[in-house]
């Protein structure tokens, strides 16, 4: 497949013609992020994708609303992408998180990396999504069947690291 | 100086309000804050903050047009 002309994802943190920086109140196209993640380098191309589940914690789910401090969350989306790509050999690193309502089964975030194998591929997203989750100040409200909502499933990782800035990552687990 | 907050804070304060007193640091603001709504005390407690863009820690020196931004912990994806 060949990289889209028209679609650019965030690379770095830079922003792409046409393209929100890291952030999109709009459904995000993973398809053509996709596309524009192919590289002639790369022979492995690794994409996550976080979904909205029906049910968290035995309660059904209607939607879930997403909220961002957009110009700290856009410019830590950067910083995380770069160091990922100082971390390992990427061909292609590149994410675009949800804000605003999200349906059941809809994407909240997409993580592309793209090196020349797919141990660093993976390892590399698997990174970038962790801290994003963990550092990113973007924050989720579910809102439930019955009506009700909570802000929830925050990074508690505090309470063990005694530091608001210091997480521990699954990645590193 | 102006404090603008986010997600579940927003059960507790206005998303945007200003605070009358002095706070010299992020330490003396959370004292501000708990006694404007006691109940926040332990959310505030696991906040970063943030002036400019950039997060900062209790050495920072607050100044009274600062606009902080109380920044709970993440939960995106």
């Amino acid at each position: 497949m060949t990289p889209s002309s028209s679609f650019r994802p965030v690379v770095e943190g830079r922003e792409a013609a046409g393209v929100a920086r890291g952030l999109s109140a709009e459904p995000i196209d993973m398809a053509g992020m996709l596309a524009g993640a192919h590289h002639p380098g790369a022979g492995a191309v690794v994409l996550f994708s976080g979904e909205v589940r029906d049910n968290n914690r035995g309660r059904p789910v209607s939607f879930l609303e997403y909220e961002a401090y957009r110009p700290l969350a856009e410019k830590m989306i950067g910083e995380i992408l770069a160091e990922a790509k100082s971390r390992w050999v990427l061909q292609t690193a590149v994410a675009q998180h949800r804000t605003g309502i999200v349906a059941v089964g809809d994407t909240a975030v997409v993580v592309i990396t793209a090196s020349a194998h797919r141990g660093e591929a993976y390892a590399a997203n698997r990174y970038i999504i962790d801290r994003i989750k963990h550092e990113a100040p973007i924050w989720k409200c579910e809102h439930y069947a019955d009506g009700t909502h909570e802000w929830g499933n925050n990074c508690n990782c505090h309470a063990v690291t005694g530091d608001v800035s210091k997480h521990i990552y699954e990645s590193e687990g | 100086m102006k404090i603008h907050v986010y997600a579940g804070l927003k059960d507790y304060f206005e998303p945007e309000f200003e605070v009358e007193g002095e706070a010299r640091n992020t330490d003396e603001l959370k004292t501000l804050l708990v006694a404007i709504n006691g109940k926040a005390e332990a959310m505030l407690s696991s906040c970063r903050f943030a002036v400019e863009e950039g997060f900062i820690d209790n050495a920072y020196k607050l100044k009274s047009h600062d606009t902080i931004v109380i920044i709970p912990p993440s939960s995106g994806g």
